[in-house]
């Protein structure tokens, strides 16, 4: 059975490439399931494979991408689901494109980023994994992930019922995914240097300033973005976990949140004895992922795109590309169902911290009008909307000098969108 | 208008605004702003003294999770007896989801256990429980003077109205109070409650004058007090996407 399943994905996948149709990184795995809803647990039993999973609302992708690089570089063999791919469906997609026909993989490591809302289903049905990481938990498309209480508390409820064997390696600095790992042995914490990337005020999207042990105020000696940071409850005395992992030898993204995704990818590698120097060499030669700070080059001009898609994510590409002394922006707002419909969010963003920082914006995407509404309210003095991507992109590359970057903030589907013009040179 | 100064009180800033709702804070800040209307955003975070809720000229108190309205919902019950008075006293607010179902008789959980409510708005609220989806999606109502007003939805409770209340608007897309009886959220004195997000003033900027105006007519003793125009096309223009796109 599994075998005709796994002839038939390959089949369907090739010929959904060749017809340009997408890579076709979901539907293998959705009819694979569908015929035969035990296919993941069934292959993953053939296999010795490690199993590392990755969840939480920011940096799945790029967390899972450093710890590829740096397995791979100690000589693993590793397979990770398509970026967003991340339900069940994309899963088995993975195991259907990485496996022969026996269903047999050879592989050392298998890496999957999971959807907020699917983590529970995995871990109770299917999957029995060696490692799971949570970055984080933000308030992120709360028409189609619901509120980050109820994500938090599905799973904890999840979490209890897991093996003994499985490492979890948690954000210290959050306090609600700190607490999944309260009275759990086998659990590891990462953060970073927090003196370092230290914020005067607290952002307006913060989501978990309150004991999730006891519902207190939560007292913070220092925060970082949003509600991460140093935190302690003089309540019931619950407090931020001692040791935690704080400095990778090398950080290859900007930003505190990628030292977050770094430290997190690095602790995990560090327990597997790899030599310390691979994971030096690996993380100065990492590449991003698609859309999180890739560079393109488009008419010998620098573009820049950073994946934001929640009020934390937002906030932290525009601190960090206003630490990259940004001029040039392009802000791409899309209500696509991989977007979430409800496009609110937008003002929970701080934009009026930057109102002064760019001399030329244009904003584009499906929603660009309600993009250039909430800076009008931020009293940003000059932007242009432009509904056309294409003409948004020629805009605002034509108002910039060579020497200078284009950053683009977007979306998910706007990300998508952009890079396809980019990459396949549609524009002049 | 300079010679004009509003106090808007913030209600629970740090919990009750998870899904955006703090643009109709900046809106009414920038809008009074704009006129030279000197206007002061004073926070009410939980433990606030009931005096510095009494000097308020408006309110707003926006939406948030069931662990956030668990955490406020005894603070908020101890400022009742004030609250109600400014609310029956016509101080003009703005309520929206969760803000908006605390303002009612009671909310009725999925189990049937009974939550008290403030019981200044005559309306009560159930949570229909599992089997039943939250109500999510673009909408848009017909209220006073004919305007329409856009937004989204996105509650898993339904509220019913009761006699001495009277709707906000009519629902012409989406679901309103509880997907039956085309009611759009609820009006008493000069205190609305909905459950637009949206947010709902920045898309809607008549409404917003609309509450600047009535809080200045309040305070002032004086009506009507006319708003100096602010140029809305960009507003207007917004608003007319959202209806294009609901196909209205």
């Amino acid at each position: 059975m599994n075998t005709l399943l796994i002839l038939l994905g390959n089949l369907l996948s090739s010929i959904s490439r060749f017809f340009n149709l997408g890579s076709g990184s979901t539907w293998p795995g959705h009819i694979a399931l569908s015929l035969n809803p035990n296919f993941i647990q069934q292959i993953l039993n053939k296999n010795n494979l490690r199993i590392i999973l990755i969840a939480g609302t920011n940096g799945k992708t790029t967390t899972g991408k450093l710890i590829q690089a740096i397995l791979e570089e100690s000589g693993k063999k590793v397979f990770q689901n398509q970026a967003g791919a991340n339900l069940l469906n994309g899963i088995a997609s993975s195991l259907i494109f990485n496996s022969n026909l026996l269903g047999m993989i050879k592989k050392d490591f298998a890496i999957f980023e999971i959807d907020e809302n699917t983590l529970p289903a995995i871990l109770k049905e299917v999957i029995s994994p060696d490692y799971i990481v949570i970055l984080n938990l933000f308030r992120d498309q709360l028409d189609r992930y619901g509120e980050v209480n109820t994500i938090s508390k599905k799973w904890g409820d999840s979490i209890q019922h897991l093996l003994p064997k499985t490492t979890l390696i948690l954000n210290a600095d959050d306090p609600q995914v700190a607490f999944l790992g309260k009275s759990r042995s086998n659990t590891l914490y990462f953060g970073i240097n927090l003196q370092k990337n230290k914020n005067e005020k607290f952002q307006h999207a913060s989501d978990s300033i309150y004991c999730p042990n006891c519902n207190a105020k939560l007292i913070y000696k220092i925060t970082c973005f949003s509600h991460l940071g140093d935190w302690t409850c003089k309540e019931c005395g619950y407090m931020h976990p001692q040791k935690t992992f704080i400095s990778s030898p090398y950080y290859p993204l900007s930003g505190a949140y990628n030292e977050y995704n770094t430290n997190a990818a690095t602790l995990l590698t560090q327990t597997l004895n790899l030599k310390k120097g691979k994971i030096i060499v690996s993380l100065k030669n990492f590449k991003p992922a698609f859309g999180r700070q890739e560079i393109l080059k488009i008419n010998g001009k620098k573009v820049q795109i950073f994946l934001s898609k929640n009020p934390t994510g937002f906030n932290e590409s525009l601190k960090t590309i206003t630490s990259l002394n940004a001029k040039n922006l392009l802000l791409l707002l899309n209500d696509r169902i991989p977007d979430g419909r409800d496009v609110s969010w937008i003002w929970d963003v701080d934009f009026e911290d930057f109102s002064s920082q760019f001399r030329n914006i244009v904003v584009s995407g499906d929603r660009a009008h309600d993009m250039g509404l909430r800076l009008k309210y931020a009293e940003f003095k000059k932007f242009k909307i432009e509904e056309n991507l294409t003409k948004a992109l020629t805009t605002t590359l034509r108002d910039m000098t060579n020497d200078e970057t284009l950053y683009i903030l977007a979306t998910y589907s706007a990300m998508l969108d952009v890079r396809k013009i980019l990459t396949g040179r549609k524009i002049l | 208008m300079k010679n004009y100064t509003l106090t808007i009180g913030w209600m629970y800033p740090e919990l009750m605004s998870t899904y955006g709702d703090r643009g109709n804070i900046i809106v009414l800040k920038k809008r009074c702003k704009w006129r030279g209307i000197d206007v002061n955003i004073r926070k009410l975070n939980v433990g606030f003294n009931e005096k510095q809720l009494t000097a308020c000229d408006m309110l707003f108190m926006g939406g948030a999770q069931d662990k956030q309205q668990e955490i406020i919902a005894g603070d908020l019950m101890k400022k009742r007896k004030e609250l109600k008075k400014m609310i029956d006293d016509g101080i003009p607010g703005l309520f929206i989801c969760g803000a908006y179902q605390f303002l009612g008789n009671y909310y009725k959980e999925a189990n049937g256990t009974i939550i008290n409510s403030l019981e200044i708005f005559d309306l009560f609220t159930e949570n229909p429980g599992i089997g039943f989806s939250r109500q999510i999606g673009a909408s848009a109502a017909l209220v006073l003077n004919n305007k329409i007003i856009v937004g989204f939805e996105n509650h898993g409770g339904r509220t019913y109205l009761g006699k001495k209340i009277k709707p906000f608007g009519k629902v012409i897309k989406g679901f309103g109070n509880n997907g039956k009886d085309q009611t759009e959220g609820a009006i008493y004195k000069n205190s609305f409650g909905t459950y637009f997000h949206g947010p709902i003033l920045p898309k809607n900027p008549e409404f917003a004058d609309y509450l600047i105006r009535l809080s200045l007519e309040k305070k002032y003793k004086k009506s009507p007090i006319y708003l100096s125009p602010l140029n809305d096309t960009l507003e207007l223009q917004a608003h007319r996407l959202a209806l294009n796109a609901l196909k209205i």
